[in-house]
């Protein structure tokens, strides 16, 4: 646990720091770029107005309370803001902040934090458990959409929200982790060995594209370790507020990537990348300083790195398709990744690359957003395939397994033809097979 | 408090969602961009045309209640900032643009269209609005008119008030004036409009703004020139205008400034230099080729100790993209940020840079200081901790020493931040009592029962 002194209205534990809230100075640059001031012009909906309700919590003006509450829920925590903000203010992480706080101020009946609690502490923590506890049904129960459906009154899910998410499923593939071998070789020759970071979501979800993933990296020069030891990157518990599942399971993946010998440890997952890029500042009062920094500098995702040590493109076959690419919040804004993906994109042989407008623009999906705000979300989506569709492109690209399951069902609800493709299916589709 | 009747006579008027009245929507709009300053409002509306600001007024009046008008609230001189609470009267949802009118080159819009949103939108009918002030991206059009904001390009291109032609008001009685046209010229009696550009809401409510617009200039050139001492860059400043060339751009960025600019957006800025100035020239390609030249000749017989040339389109917009950082960036590394606006004669730019130098040292601050060099209109801010009331009382006593100088060198306290709460005593100072004592008659020609925007521009009767 880590106590600090208090701050206003704001428990011990985890609390956002004055510091960071006094960054602010209300110009009002992140306006603009904010999705859900966007979509309802108040300005408590936008992350200058959410800063300023935590400082006047934090100043003891104003309780934690509700509107506090829906606030730091209702931000996407898209990032879009900290790329704006020219005064460093990370609104996103404040949110999270104060989503941890809700879970202290205003606890859920006994009952209710009891399923809770094995869903965020026992079950994603533990991916055995998530991969055959409940095979039948895997997805449906494995997402926790069983969960969801008997307990969406709690959660506060928006109206036909259980259609949505069972439109969202894509067809199933046996979960990738207990399925690869830890160590796969490179073909060709030999440029380095990489660790593999599996996101839950997309091993269980997309575990297709996560073998792309294994057979471009090889294909690249690359041996990949893949510990079958890793669990869930926190980052949905991070989401839901809960720091300190969060903080064990970054422990336990940094120990586990430290200890093997790689270049670099690359995911296929943005938001897996954002949540490891996060562990410095996580664990910075539990953990040795220089072994975080580390582990963040090894830390890449796929286009980061295959950008970074350049792309081998003489073997690749053309790809005779347009496409266009959707920049996950999580890449671009959490991360800064943004002109990789599309350096990766451009390097394919074949493929002819249609820039669409706000690319960086939130699809509207953010973790459990899209089910809880069921016509806010639709309404950033709406925007985003408006977009989509005046490009014509032949392929949707993308590189985060949130946005692939929004945007894929959003083009489907719209009849729109375009198939989504993870950016490294796209550049699977080039590489062959040995 | 505001009656639960009188809450519900508002959303009759004006529609439910355009009312606000719960606190935490009242929190978030009680501030603008200048540091320190807060007031919550009693209630906040936001109407949707001009005959609802006309019925949001005439029940504030009828109550008795102040009326503080507000666009972005991306103000730095706490004009929106709602001082004595009351109503806080929101015109960003009145953002369309009425109509861009080719022939007679201008554009009409409503009071709340951000100002780059209108921009762009006649830029795509090939014609030009100049005025850019660093905050366009959300800066609305009628905050810009109120507080007459500048920009980059003032030096060639003048500020937002030399581009209205005509507006369309409520006055505080409910009555709406219109004043001005499309007519390029107009002499008829006095000129209101005149009156109210940078008049900060305390005079009328604007709703509707024609502009003019002109030709967007066929090319320009953008220059960066280094220089190992910041008297050296006021001279080229001078030496520049002297030559009969009038830049579109002339930003000057001191040391502190360059630092902390390169530390956030990195496009390689020498960090050991003492200033540096970006010049931008426009118009007919054989002009600009003509200017940058001339330029170029001013800069090297002055000893610019390196002059780099923007290669393309690309490189020049990243290297006025930095420019319009320079506050934020310097927000970056310190809580708080004091930004005055300053405003000299052109031939004064080198003593005020050696008097913010003095005054630095005297009060022992972090003062880095950037602006419109072109324009004599200069940035110093503080980089200061607003929770520190030591370090806040030597911010305010080096401001205070740096206005006397500028009166005394017939200068200005404000050039385009406007005067508000921040800056009340200043402007007594400048215009004496007896200017004051006027700009009061005329507030009471407009407004007898002073329930615009009270406490602004000078202090109130009570207050002295």
């Amino acid at each position: 646990m880590i106590e600090q002194e208090k701050f206003g209205n704001f428990t011990h534990q985890d609390a956002p720091k004055y510091e960071d809230i006094l960054q602010c100075m209300r110009c009002g640059f992140c306006l603009p770029t904010c999705p859900t001031f966007s979509l309802t012009g108040r300005e408590r909906s936008s992350p200058r107005g959410r800063v300023a309700l935590a400082r006047a919590v934090g100043e003891g003006k104003m309780e934690f309370n509700q509107a506090m509450k829906e606030e730091a829920f209702f931000c996407l925590d898209c990032r879009a803001c900290t790329t704006a903000c020219p005064s460093g203010v990370q609104a996103g992480s404040l949110m999270e902040m104060c989503r941890a706080q809700v879970s202290q101020q205003h606890p859920l009946p006994k009952w209710q934090t009891g399923f809770r609690n094995f869903v965020l502490t026992k079950m994603l923590p533990n991916p055995d458990l998530m991969e055959t506890s409940m095979l039948p049904a895997r997805l449906y129960q494995q997402l926790g959409i069983q969960w969801l459906v008997r307990y969406s009154k709690l959660l506060k899910l928006g109206p036909k929200w259980i259609d949505k998410a069972e439109g969202m499923m894509p067809e199933l593939h046996q979960p990738l982790r207990q399925n690869i071998p830890q160590f796969s070789p490179a073909t060709g020759e030999k440029r380095g060995t990489v660790g593999f970071f599996l996101g839950c979501v997309m091993t269980l979800m997309y575990a297709e594209v996560s073998r792309q993933t294994i057979k471009v990296l090889n294909h690249q020069g690359f041996d990949i370790i893949t510990p079958k030891a890793q669990k869930c990157c926190g980052a949905p518990h991070m989401t839901e507020g809960d720091r300190e599942t969060t903080r064990q399971l970054a422990q336990h993946n940094l120990d586990l990537f430290m200890d093997l010998d790689v270049d670099a440890i690359v995911t296929d997952c943005a938001g897996c990348g954002a949540a490891l890029k996060e562990y410095e500042e996580l664990l910075a009062e539990r953990e040795d300083h220089t072994r975080l920094q580390q582990f963040h500098s090894k830390i890449k995702d796929i286009s980061e790195f295959l950008v970074e040590v350049g792309v081998r493109a003489e073997n690749l076959i053309p790809v005779n398709k347009v496409v266009t690419y959707h920049e996950p919040c999580h890449l671009c804004h959490a991360q800064g990744v943004s002109k990789q993906p599309r350096d990766l994109i451009r390097a394919i042989p074949g493929v002819e690359f249609r820039e669409m407008k706000e690319a960086s623009w939130c699809c509207g999906s953010a973790a459990t957003f899209s089910l809880k705000f069921t016509e806010a979300s639709q309404k950033i989506l709406d925007r985003k395939l408006h977009h989509v569709a005046e490009t014509k492109a032949d392929y949707l690209i993308t590189a985060n397994p949130g946005c692939h399951l929004q945007l894929a069902w959003g083009l489907r609800e719209a009849d729109m033809p375009q198939p989504v493709l993870h950016l490294i299916e796209l550049l699977g589709e080039a590489t062959p097979d040995h | 408090m505001i009656s639960k009747a009188v809450i519900q006579e508002l959303i009759n008027e004006l529609g439910k969602d355009n009312v606000i009245s719960t606190p935490e929507d009242l929190l978030v709009l009680g501030y603008d961009a200048t540091p320190g300053l807060h007031h919550r409002p009693d209630i906040v509306v936001y109407p949707t045309s001009t005959e609802k600001v006309q019925a949001a007024l005439q029940i504030a009046r009828k109550q008795g209640f102040p009326v503080t008008p507000r666009g972005s609230g991306s103000g730095l001189s706490g004009g929106s900032i709602p001082v004595k609470g009351g109503m806080v009267l929101c015109l960003n949802r009145m953002n369309n643009i009425l109509e861009i009118d080719e022939e007679n080159l201008t554009v009409t819009a409503q009071a709340g269209v951000i100002t780059l949103d209108l921009a762009n939108a006649v830029l795509a009918k090939g014609l030009f609005y100049p005025p850019d002030p660093a905050s366009q991206k959300i800066s609305t059009i009628g905050g810009n008119v109120m507080e007459d904001a500048g920009g980059l390009r003032c030096l060639k291109y003048g500020v937002t008030g030399d581009y209205v032609m005509a507006l369309k008001c409520v006055l505080p009685d409910g009555s709406t004036i219109t004043t001005g046209g499309k007519s390029v010229k107009d002499v008829a009696g006095y000129s209101f409009k005149d009156l109210l550009i940078s008049s900060e809401g305390t005079l009328a409510i604007i709703t509707e703004i024609t502009l003019r617009l002109i030709p967007p200039p066929q090319t320009n050139q953008t220059m960066l020139a280094y220089f190992d001492n910041i008297e050296t860059a006021g001279k080229a400043v001078s030496e520049i205008i002297a030559a009969k060339i009038i830049p579109s751009t002339m930003e000057i960025m001191d040391k502190t400034t360059i630092n902390c600019v390169e530390d956030y957006v990195k496009i390689g800025l020498p960090r050991e230099i003492a200033a540096l100035l970006l010049i931008e020239v426009d118009g007919h390609p054989a002009v600009v080729a003509e200017e940058s030249a001339g330029v170029q000749k001013v800069l090297k017989q002055v000893k610019a100790t390196e002059i780099h040339i923007a290669a393309n389109k690309e490189e020049a917009l990243g290297l006025a993209t930095a420019r319009r950082m320079a506050l934020s960036a310097m927000a970056r590394v310190s809580p708080s940020t004091l930004m005055e606006d300053a405003t000299v004669p052109r031939s004064y730019m080198a003593q005020t840079f050696a008097e913010i130098e003095h005054l630095a040292a005297k009060y022992n601050l972090i003062v880095g200081t950037f602006g419109h060099a072109g324009d004599g209109n200069l940035h110093p801010t503080v980089l200061c901790d607003e929770r520190d009331t030591d370090q806040m009382k030597r911010a305010h006593a080096f401001f205070d020493d740096l206005y006397t100088k500028v009166l005394e060198w017939g200068g200005t306290v404000s050039g385009e931040h406007g005067i508000g709460i921040a800056k009340r005593e200043y402007l007594a100072r400048q215009v004496g009592s007896g200017g004051v004592a006027v700009m009061k008659r005329i507030k009471t020609a407009f407004d007898p029962d002073g329930i615009l925007n009270p406490g602004k521009i000078f202090f109130d009767d009570q207050e002295f």
